[in-house]
């Protein structure tokens, strides 16, 4: 029988009214817990055509950290709270392959949007490494914004707010 | 503060907001312009965007410099965790949503394609090993 060493001290048992604010910030901790499938992050799956030159390129340019890369098909980066899966299709296991054959492809315009805090140092980083620029820095509603593509043709979309237009208040 | 969104193209911001907001279960944080309308669920913000013209003020959906239009579809997709994706695949099919696939079994989820009304992809996934690293997929 295992007995809790503290009840030795005959501490009396208090009940606590716990402030709501105070459950919902150990709530979201827990939620929080890291752990590759139950870590609560908005994910993306892109496909890839060389896992190795796209782990490089979102870890290398745009601070991402690499999880997971269990096999040469398929790698989970993270970045703050956004967990990016990279999937090379048509591999082995192919498990996105369609069952009419269609096997998925880079490219489009759908993408991540990524905050950076100078977007024009960004941009010329991104030039020094020879990055494909879709489109330059230019201006939007109430941020700035600029478009690359990874080494597969994946649009990443990278933006500065202005005057905290984007800023997002916590929950 | 969530340094992230994704951008999707779609045909018809009003179109794309009803589909979200009904099917999937995301909330309408703005839709401040006709061709522009900012969702979010969870820790995903969903920034829909319809096609405009090279002068439109906001940004994100203008042609490229050398005219090249955006445009919905392709392959990349952000994921919803799901608890039971076979009953949501079920749910959508029931109410009128396009599978792109069937459910499938990866190595460390189960999970469906479903395409909204732009012919964009989401992924639903359920998680089925929970106690191996996700190791496909």
């Amino acid at each position: 029988m295992t007995t809790d060493p503290l009840d030795a001290l005959h501490l009396p048992l208090v009940p606590i009214e716990p402030r709501p604010e105070f459950a919902d910030a150990l709530l979201r901790r827990i939620e929080a817990r890291p752990g590759p499938l139950d870590r609560q992050a908005a994910t993306i799956r892109y496909f890839v055509a060389d896992l190795d030159a796209s782990v490089e390129f979102y870890c290398r340019l745009l601070d991402f950290e690499e999880e997971l890369r269990p096999s040469p098909v398929f790698a989970m980066l993270y970045r703050g709270d956004l967990r990016l899966l990279l999937s090379v299709p048509g591999g082995p296991g192919a498990v996105h392959t369609l069952p009419d054959g269609t096997v998925p492809q880079p490219g489009g315009w759908n993408r991540m949007t990524l905050q950076v805090a100078d977007l024009a140092s960004t941009a010329d980083s991104l030039r020094r490494h020879r990055v494909v620029f879709r489109h330059d820095v230019q201006a939007g509603v109430g941020v700035r914004t600029l478009l690359v593509e990874d080494p597969s043709g994946n649009p990443v979309e990278l933006i500065e707010p202005t005057a905290g237009y984007h800023e997002r208040s916590n929950r | 503060m969530s340094t992230v969104s994704v951008r999707y193209i779609v045909d018809d911001v009003d179109e794309a907001n009803e589909f979200y907001v009904r099917h999937l279960g995301f909330r309408l944080e703005m839709h401040p312009d006709p061709a522009f309308a900012m969702l979010s669920r969870g820790d995903l913000r969903l920034v829909l965007v319809s096609p405009v013209g090279p002068d439109h003020p906001g940004g994100g959906s203008r042609p490229m410099p050398d005219g090249t239009p955006q445009q919905p579809g392709g392959w990349n997709r952000f994921m919803l965790q799901v608890p039971d994706v076979d009953a949501s695949a079920e749910n959508l099919l029931r109410e009128g949503v396009k599978l792109r696939s069937e459910v499938i079994s990866g190595v460390g989820t189960k999970q469906v394609m479903i395409e909204d009304p732009s012919g964009n992809p989401i992924e639903l996934f359920e998680p089925i090993r929970p106690e191996a690293r996700l190791q496909d997929s």
